[in-house]
């Protein structure tokens, strides 16, 4: 599965590896059994419309938006985990029907099964994507990853005895070891304080580099998207949220944290960022 | 307070409070306070000595060991409560997952749930023409209800974040279910299996009163005979056990523990 896809990609070098057409998503009433009330037509709550957004192979790109706009909507369809009113997604030039070892996703929470150890943890996700390979396999595999982010030690065990930054560490691992050509983060770091943060911004940067991986991540951290992306992707606020602009961060990599800031682009693009959060912010504020 | 000395004090009031309730109910029993003849605690101890030196004894169906009679209830209970297990957990996971098995077995659930299991000894009676198959069927009817409510709720309120990441990596709905779903609900099973449980204790003292054997059937016995002593003889039984069993459940809830 891994193997045919960065094939195609190969092979085919001017198409993306992700594409949006025209995407939509809106999510429907349930309808009771009994309900007297809602007879006939089905109203939905359009989330998001009309997006459209191409992302190279191995660019790091940000979404960020308002609260409430859509963005783990949109990020849930390109996971494949649900599936959108209209519009397509093709990731490497092929329509995707639904959720893939080709992505690894990160959960805004974690997401952890808290009965598995760290190791077990992802033990589970490399048993599933490749039943084929031997328990040893599987071993020293999800030992490699540990080892990556440097939780070796912790292996065995619980979630519920690590830190919040060492369960985000050990989702990280979790993705990663299904070798993944694309990582969709939904705001990975906004529950950790900010040592930690800087820390894993750090080491998911590295890691980046070192995997050729495509990342998509959603943030609400102007400085994060700053910081991290080849291209930061502004959505408006929903309901019907569309992409408003998209762009380019041409900053020198690496980055320093501290010399960054003084930076023009940066600071003008920073200035940009903020200007339209605010008017966004102030929009759902207005509507609510 | 040191950890050690206030168990010990903890051990040593209990025991207080024993030797005060035997002395109490010795007295009240020997100065007819209650009623006349009403058995004191000596002699119910007595009793209850006697009966455990030698629980095993067989003299036709009105004459058994309190222990014979003891592992007859448990066999049933353990019979019954076994494959109402069976089938409550299958059935809450699919009416948890399912939106059509819940609507269509909702209904029955609910209309059946508040039935006292004994009304369904003499259906039981009419269709197996066996006391054991009934009381086993009793039971059974008794713990189903706990076990699949349970674990349908529990299906229902998993965390989504767990499937999400069972779907994302692209799971079988048979990987989604042995390896996530049900590791997930354990707790809301272990809980509707204790209840389940104890329920099934309970109703197995009633319904053997009309089913003939088992500790219940004792019960019934001693009445006929008058033996209140052998009745409190029995009560005491019935209770440890249920203890020991409710225990058991408490230790596996524990285990299955996966809270922060
Ligand atoms: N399953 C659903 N059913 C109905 N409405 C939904 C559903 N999921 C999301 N929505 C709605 O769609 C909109 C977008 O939600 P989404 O979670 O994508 O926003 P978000 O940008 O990720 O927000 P946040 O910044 O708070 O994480 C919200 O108004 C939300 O109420
Ligand atoms: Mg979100």
């Amino acid at each position: 599965m891994n193997k045919k896809s960065s094939k195609i990609s190969t092979s085919n070098e001017n198409y993306s590896h992700l594409e949006l057409i025209n995407l939509g998503k809106i999510f429907f009433k349930e309808k009771k059994f009994i309900d007297f009330r809602s007879k006939g037509n089905r109203s939905g709550f359009e989330a998001i419309k009309d997006i459209n957004l191409k992302i190279e192979k191995n660019t790091f790109v940000s979404i960020i938006g308002p609260s409430g706009c859509g963005k783990s909507t949109l990020l849930n369809l390109i996971a494949g985990l649900q599936a959108p009113t209209s519009g397509k997604i093709i990731i490497d030039g092929q329509a995707i029907k639904g959720p893939g070892p080709d992505r690894g996703v990160i959960f805004q929470n974690y997401a952890l099964m808290p009965w598995l150890t760290t190791i077990q943890n992802i033990e589970f996700a490399l048993n599933t994507v490749f039943p084929a390979k031997t328990k040893a396999d599987v071993k020293e595999r999800a030992r490699k990853y540990l080892r990556m982010v440097g939780l070796e030690k912790a292996s065995n065990k619980f979630p519920k005895e690590l830190s919040g930054g060492m369960k985000q560490r050990v989702a990280i691992a979790r993705a990663l070891s299904i070798n993944p050509n694309m990582l969709l983060m939904d705001e990975p770091f906004g529950a950790l304080d900010a040592l930690t943060r800087s820390y894993l911004q750090d080491e998911l940067l590295s890691i980046w580099r070192k995997n050729k991986v495509t990342v998509v991540l959603i943030t609400h951290s102007i400085e994060e998207a700053l910081l991290l992306s080849d291209k930061i992707v502004l959505m408006s606020s929903g309901p019907s949220a569309i992409i408003s602009e998209e762009i380019s961060v041409d900053l020198e990599r690496p980055r320093d944290r501290e010399k960054i800031e003084q930076d023009p682009t940066y600071l003008k693009i920073k200035m940009r960022l903020e200007k339209h959060l605010l008017r966004e912010t102030r929009a759902v504020e207005e509507v609510t | 307070m040191n950890k050690a000395i206030s168990t010990r004090l903890t051990f040593a009031v209990a025991i207080l409070s024993l030797l005060i309730f035997i002395i109490l109910w010795q007295v009240i029993a020997q100065q007819g306070l209650l009623v006349k003849n009403f058995p004191g605690s000596f002699k119910t101890i007595g009793s209850l000595i006697w009966w455990v030196s030698d629980p095993f004894f067989d003299n036709g169906p009105n004459d058994l060991g309190i222990g014979t009679n003891l592992l007859i209830s448990l066999r049933r209970v353990l019979i019954g409560y076994s494959l109402a297990v069976l089938v409550a957990i299958p059935l809450g996971v699919l009416m948890g997952m399912s939106k059509l098995a819940q609507s269509s077995l909702n209904p029955y659930v609910q209309l059946l749930k508040p039935v006292s299991p004994l009304a369904w000894l003499p259906v039981g009676l009419f269709v197996f023409r066996n006391s054991e198959i009934t009381g086993i069927f009793v039971i059974f009817i008794t713990s189903i209800w706990p076990t699949l409510i349970n674990t349908a709720f529990g299906v229902a309120s998993i965390n989504p974040d767990y499937l999400r990441v069972s779907k994302s990596l692209g799971a079988s709905k048979s990987t989604t279910i042995r390896r996530v779903i049900l590791p997930a609900i354990m707790p809301n099973i272990l809980a509707g299996m204790r209840i389940s449980m104890g329920t099934a204790w309970l109703v197995i003292v009633a319904a053997e009163m009309l089913l003939g054997t088992g500790i219940g059937y004792f019960i019934w016995n001693e009445w006929n005979n008058l033996s209140l002593e052998n009745i409190f003889v029995a009560i005491i039984i019935i209770g440890f056990t249920g203890f020991i069993l409710d225990q058991f459940f408490g230790f596996l809830q524990d285990k299955f523990d996966y809270s922060i």
